[in-house]
């Protein structure tokens, strides 16, 4: 007999709950899409931050470091330690090896050109470099993608190419240096000797910063001309980080003063602090540093906008949830003498309510199912056209969506059943009270 | 009829809330983009690389007050420890708080003018810490070698630069060194990106004296394409949200004028024309709409209120635009919605739709 009422309800009433089917469609893809747009939001933001560069340094240890903010004071504290490029693909192998977005090592050198006097520095860096890393995989990094903000119009170089270097924008134009033009790169040795190389300019750079008034050339030819090969200063990692809190400020300040539970938490999360400590493991003799201005900036920015989304989607969902249940209440209002007739034919309050429970039921998740589907459509709609790539679409959206529709259709049908079980049959199919 | 209220207070109140939100992310995110530090810098054009405060103090001047976050000029000195040359840093620790809101001090900011600031890599090289007092040689531009005793008050860890410098207030370095009124740069933090910043810096080269304005390529281009994107991100956000409530604004009018179908008949039954019933509707929906829209800009203001000032902590502006486009949009959901119904059932026989079929 129930199950009867139900299903002649469902099919009598087909277009008043379609309607309230299509509304709780609108409402729950709206709930999908913000919900999975929310919970992914935090990678998608971090990895567009990756443009600015790199947020940890790696120097060797004991060697200060080579401070030069705007190039005005020159070669203090630089020490003759190096790190070992061979090791470098370590880096790649560490705990949060995943986070490690790129990296890249630099060597700088100051080089006579064309047998000039003054020193013109140079740098050398993996531009886009192959690596066979030791678990089998296989990556490409350098300074292709941390120098994103360079103006290159001629290309980047490659890094097999022995005999091409860029020029930085302000240096060419001081010395009237073309693509194309043929240099020669001299470095004269403590111990007397001088070694040099015939190179040719393959393109210019603007960088906006101290570079532009030097050379820039692959690793290996400035490991050559300075006769430190397989020798890097310094490396710059960029990864994907977690916002720091209180433990990761504790633990920068110093690993070891941390319990042994918090130590773990510390080290299995991916904050700045603990990727730095980790590149320090792998590598011999090396001192890993966040980029604090980097790392912080990052940290504030990608929590400003998770709780930007957070709090846009729980007031659209309030929202959207409230209307809802609105319609869901006028829905079962309408139905008075609907219920006055049952009454009147001897039905239980408790026989009626849950007829009209499950018919809202079955019409609301009938809703919310086409809902989700359209909501993920929506979801990887907005991935697409803002990130370049889609939105996963997380388990945890399924169970939060479903208690929602729960909750918005027993939350605007229970009040109006009871209000309208509270009136007599009589009239309310007379056409008074209800409504 | 409070049910058709509700849903059309709803629709105003996320329209104007998501409006406003939208309105005032790019201002507000501008802001926050901020913590990155100096987007600007201002180096003196002359051969010499000194400039002087007079002239920064000018082209800061022709800089929107407003937009600016803080600007604070840095002069490099070299001094020796130990017969070890160290730079020094004189600065203006109000202004580093605000152009440089990362760094992070282990003890605390200098207050006078005979205590230092020192970067994390010397304090480990020489095992400094803050509360000890250093001794430092310096050779002033004209006169003798003299050495001062300075205390530490604590040591700053940027990651950067910062961390191989002795840091002490500009006025401590005038005094010790003389020239007073001069930097070697000043940092500007500005809230502005991308053409709004190149503007900016076209101003200062032709308005400017002794100084260059050179743009931060990195902070300012990331930037850039970090906000666009965010831009974009909440702009289809609220587009989506706006369109769906709209829609169910619209089917929630619609249900509730259906239930109206034996109304109608019954108006038709006793010789009402359909013009005249459409109108009374029209005019129902009209009263509907203002009075939703009126209760709509309370609480959308509300909405977006607790949204602006639990992420940014800071108050939001109601476009007076937005309040109007709220007026139109309720009125042509709330005129729509129920037009097409009652339009639906006028064509209908009086007789059948009393009859409930």
């Amino acid at each position: 007999m129930f199950l009867r009422m139900v299903i002649g309800a469902v099919t009598r009433q087909k277009r008043k709950l379609l309607m309230m089917a299509g509304a709780m469609a609108l409402g729950i893809s709206l709930a999908t899409a913000m919900l999975n747009v929310m919970l992914d939001v935090g990678d998608k933001i971090n990895q567009e931050l990756k443009t600015y560069g790199a947020n940890i340094m790696v120097t060797p240890r004991g060697a200060s470091f080579l401070g030069d903010l705007y190039g005005i004071e020159e070669g203090a504290g630089v020490s003759n330690r190096y790190l070992a490029e061979d090791e470098l693909p370590k880096i790649k192998t560490i705990f949060w090896a995943f986070n490690i977005v790129d990296f890249t090592p630099w060597l700088d050198a100051r080089v006579s050109v064309n047998g000039s006097e003054a020193g013109v520095p140079i740098l050398g860096a993996w531009f886009r470099k192959h690596l066979d890393l030791p678990t089998g995989e296989s990556v490409d990094t350098g300074i292709i993608n941390l120098r994103s903000w360079w103006d290159v119009r001629q290309g980047w170089l490659k890094d097999d190419d022995m005999s091409g270097i860029m020029v930085g924008g302000a240096y060419a134009a001081t010395h009237g240096i073309h693509q194309g033009d043929a240099l020669t790169l001299s470095v004269r040795h403590t111990s007397g000797g001088e070694r040099t190389a015939r190179v040719v300019v393959r393109s210019i750079f603007y960088s906006g910063d101290r570079e532009d008034d030097g050379l820039l050339a692959p690793l290996a030819l400035v490991q050559r001309l300075t006769g430190l090969e397989g020798k890097v200063r310094r490396v710059e990692v960029s990864a994907l980080t977690t916002p720091e809190n209180e433990l990761a400020r504790r633990a920068a300040q110093n690993p070891r003063t941390l319990s042994r539970q918090a130590w773990e938490v510390w080290y299995c999360t991916a904050y700045v602090s603990a990727i730095a400590f980790q590149i320090e493991e792998a590598l011999t003799d090396a001192r890993a540093k966040p980029v604090l201005q980097v790392a912080e900036a990052e940290g504030a920015i990608l929590q400003k906008t998770q709780l930007l989304m957070l709090l846009l989607t729980c007031m659209s969902l309030a929202c959207s949830a409230l209307a809802i249940s609105n319609l869901v209440t006028a829905n079962v209002m309408e139905r008075g003498t609907e219920i006055g007739l049952l009454k009147a034919l001897g039905a239980t309050d408790s026989q009626i309510s849950l007829v009209i429970l499950a018919e809202m039921l079955i019409a609301t998740f009938l809703g919310g199912a086409f809902g989700y589907a359209a909501g993920l459509g929506l979801a990887s709609v907005i991935g697409h056209s803002v990130f370049g790539s889609a939105v996963s679409a997380k388990g945890l959206v399924v169970p939060i969506v479903a208690l929602l529709i729960l909750l918005v259709t027993l939350g605007g049908s229970i009040p109006a059943i009871r209000m309208l079980l509270r009136l007599r049959p009589t009239d309310v199919l007379h056409g008074r009270g209800a409504s | 009829m409070l049910v058709a209220l509700l849903a059309v207070v709803i629709g105003a109140t996320v329209f104007l809330g998501m409006g406003a939100v939208y309105y005032d992310i790019p201002r507000q995110m501008g802001r926050e983009f901020r913590s990155y530090g100096a987007n600007l810098v201002l180096v003196s054009s002359g051969g010499n690389s000194v400039l002087s405060l007079d002239d920064a103090k000018r082209a800061i001047a022709l800089l929107p007050a407003d937009k600016l976050v803080g600007a604070s000029p840095f002069r490099f000195e070299t001094m020796y420890y130990n017969r070890q040359g160290v730079t020094v840093v004189g600065a203006d620790f109000t202004a580093v708080k605000k152009t440089s809101p990362y760094w992070q001090i282990q003890g605390e900011w200098p207050q006078k003018d005979d205590e230092i600031l020192i970067g994390t890599d010397i304090a480990e090289h020489t095992r400094l810490y803050a509360g000890s007092f250093v001794t430092l040689d310096i050779v002033p531009p004209k006169g003798r070698k003299i050495s001062k005793e300075l205390r530490i008050s604590g040591v700053v860890r940027t990651g950067g630069a910062e961390d191989g410098f002795v840091i002490m207030p500009m006025s401590g370095l005038e005094g010790i060194m003389g020239v007073p009124g001069t930097a070697n740069v000043v940092e500007i933090s500005i809230a502005a990106s991308g053409e709004e910043l190149s503007r900016f810096i076209e101003v200062l080269q032709a308005e400017s004296q002794g100084i260059t304005p050179r743009l931060v390529k990195r902070i300012a281009a990331s930037e850039t394409t970090v906000l666009s994107r965010l831009q974009v991100l909440v702009y289809l956000v609220t587009g989506i949200v706006l369109f769906l409530t709209m829609i169910c604004v619209g089917t929630t009018m619609m249900t509730v004028v259906m239930e109206r179908r034996g109304e109608i008949g019954l108006k038709k039954a006793i010789g009402a024309g359909n013009k005249v019933i459409i109108a009374e509707f029209m005019g129902e929906s009209t009263i509907l709409a203002f009075a939703g829209w009126l209760l709509g800009i309370i609480s959308g203001y509300f909405f977006a209120q607790i949204v602006s000032m639990s992420v940014f902590s800071r108050g939001v502006e109601m476009p007076f635009v937005l309040v109007l486009l709220a007026l139109v949009a309720s009125f042509v959901v709330t005129l729509l919605a129920s037009l097409i119904p009652v339009s639906m059932s006028t064509d209908v026989e009086p007789a059948l739709v009393l009859r409930g079929e």
